[in-house]
């Protein structure tokens, strides 16, 4: 039941991703990345982290790309206004081999990880809120702290740039 | 999987079914008939089956109806048909998924077995709504942008941009209740507030969290898409916002989706901060410990409230002539209530009689409980519905102020506040 739940999630993300870089109006890729999105909340929602499943749903579908979406509702973005891709599978083509090493690095790397015969899930609380927050706040504490502040830094420094200069 | 389960499982659907969809047209003739009562008149009261009106109750079913057959136009304009046909089944699905971790009574102990009496029994509580019920802004969105029409455009980055600001607000206000009740389970969260504070006043949210209570309900209305936050469907600016260019069950989804996922609010407003299921001095152990009196207590006030509302039917629904077929409804009103009566007061006695087994006492406290929070989810929605005839509605402007620099910052103040106070108290 579990491996036919992840192959149907695997497929919607990869389809969404496919979606998202394919298709030529802005608003259908934004709302192929949506799948995705879904999906990869689905997939850990099957990995026993409920915790993340519910902020990827409040924070990446609810609100990042809910934002992208009005974004490009609110700059009423046609499909004659983006640039024109002549030859775009091509280029997609040359990627995809120039990114073959890494994929091969990907895969030797996995296949090296230290010996672990039991792939099952999880099932106790182990990806709870309450786990999680112990894990964050006592052991990695240093760490997040870090990432608060520059999470910070950034939101700053978009404000000032986006700012309007002021008029003498 | 064994019958008790199935059987608990299946009644929780129906009971979560009920709350929500089944809420929709009462929600409609209670907002129809309130609105009537505010501005002087009557309201929706002639619409009847046989003489049947139930003060106008079947206009609502009447109007569902009407939606189902109507005829579904769609303008030439529209390309993208796919996502127009989405749109509104998106707001409808969420905020119909957003109702399912409602709790309607606490945990259902039969034999050695333990029920969550939730739709889907889930423990994520809080978080399970804040991501659904911020699921609903893309129907809204796509509704909006795939018509193909200034003014449904127009009011889709009206809606948009409203609940994108107060759903930052929203959550702020949820974490200093976190904070305070130490857990995301709504089932915790309502034993919680069945303790005392000082010995007499219940510890309900709005007790503890006054402040997070009125951000919190604020921004309820803001997600809800209710006056005085209805900016997105300003019928004197944008004839009808998002869904100008939908017609009958398209627009029926959007319009029950609108009252259910008001409803959820109410249920989530009920459950955080007015006691969730429990009666307000009764928690579930006292309840189970007092039964006997409670019993007592139902079989003396039960009559004296089925007199009371006897007494109005006669009063309201009594016509002088004897082949008016508005009195047939008075007469089976009055028999049905006489029928409640026999019937519990016979029970009650039996169990006062003969003693009462404790998986007895359990099922009928998740039944004193469950019909406690649909009284209490009722007046929520009141509340609801008062506020939408009583306020105008705000500017753009002014809405985002009040967004973003009024209740952001006095949501995040609180958590600070709340913070400081928990980490004083050691709680």
């Amino acid at each position: 039941m579990t491996d036919i739940l992840f192959l149907i999630l695997s497929l919607f993300a990869l389809t969404g991703a496919v979606g998202m870089i394919t298709l030529s109006s802005t608003m259908h890729s934004a709302l192929s990345f949506v799948v995705t999105v879904m999906a990869l909340a689905g997939l850990y929602a099957l990995l026993s982290a409920s915790f993340l499943f519910m902020v990827q749903i409040i924070i990446y579908a609810g609100a990042i790309i809910a934002l992208l979406l009005f974004i490009i509702m609110f700059l009423n973005i046609r499909q004659d206004h983006t640039p024109k891709e002549p030859n775009k599978y091509m280029t997609m083509l040359l990627i995809a081999i120039v990114l073959a090493p890494m994929d091969y690095l990907l895969f030797t790397a996995f296949a090296r990880m230290p010996h672990i015969e039991d792939f099952s899930t999880k099932i106790d609380n182990f990806g709870d809120i309450k786990m999680l927050g112990n894990a964050l706040f006592r052991g990695w504490l240093l760490p997040f702290e870090a990432i608060s502040i520059l999470l910070l830094v950034a939101l700053i420094g978009s404000i000032v740039l986006a700012r309007k200069k002021e008029r003498r | 999987m064994n019958t008790i389960l199935v059987v608990v499982i299946v009644i929780n659907i129906i009971l979560a079914l009920l709350f929500s969809l089944g809420a929709a047209p009462i929600l409609v003739w209670v907002e129809r008939r309130v609105a009537g009562f505010i501005q002087d008149r009557l309201g929706p009261n002639r619409c009847n089956i046989n003489g049947f009106r139930l003060g106008g109750l079947i206009q609502s079913f009447a109007d569902m109806l009407k939606l189902v057959f109507k005829e579904d136009f769609k303008a030439k304009a529209i390309k993208e048909k796919f996502v127009f046909t989405l749109a509104p089944v998106i707001v409808f699905v969420s905020a119909f998924l957003s109702y399912m971790v409602m709790p309607f009574a606490d945990n259902l102990v039969i034999g050695s077995q333990t029920f969550i009496m939730q739709g889907l029994p889930i423990n994520l509580g809080a978080l399970w709504f804040l991501a659904f019920a911020g699921l609903s802004i893309y129907g809204i969105i796509l509704g909006g942008w795939s018509s193909n029409n200034k003014y449904s455009l127009l009011g889709s980055i009206r809606a948009g941009a409203q609940v994108i600001s107060y759903e930052a607000s929203m959550t702020l206000a949820l974490v200093s209740l976190l904070v305070t009740y130490g857990s995301i389970n709504l089932v915790d969260m309502v034993n919680f507030q069945s303790k005392l504070l000082f010995g007499f006043i219940p510890a309900w949210g709005i007790v503890i969290q006054p402040l997070a209570a009125v951000i919190f309900i604020v921004t309820a209305f803001a997600e809800a898409n209710r006056t005085p936050f209805d900016i997105a469907e300003g019928e004197s600016e944008i004839v009808g916002g998002y869904h100008t260019e939908y017609s009958a069950m398209k627009f029926g989804l959007f319009f029950v989706g609108e009252y259910v996922a008001m409803s959820a609010s109410s249920a989530l407003i009920v459950t955080l901060f007015f006691g969730g299921y429990n009666l307000p001095w009764l928690g579930t152990d006292t309840l189970k410990e007092n039964f006997h009196t409670v019993m007592l207590a139902i079989i003396v006030i039960l009559p004296l409230l089925s007199l009371l509302f006897g007494r109005w039917i006669v009063k309201n629904n009594v016509w002088p002539s004897k082949d008016d077929k508005r009195n047939n409804e008075s007469k089976w009103l009055i028999r049905v209530l006489i029928l409640i009566n026999i019937v519990v007061i016979g029970i009650l006695g039996c169990f006062l009689i003969n003693g009462i087994t404790e998986t007895t006492t359990n099922i009928a406290v998740a039944i004193i409980q469950i019909a406690t929070f649909a009284i209490k989810l009722l007046l929520m929605n009141f509340v609801f519905v008062w506020v939408r005839w009583t306020l105008p509605r705000f500017r753009y402007d002014q809405l985002q102020n009040l967004g973003w620099k009024i209740l952001l910052p006095l949501s995040i103040a609180n958590i600070f506040l709340t913070a400081l106070v928990v980490v004083g108290l050691g709680v």
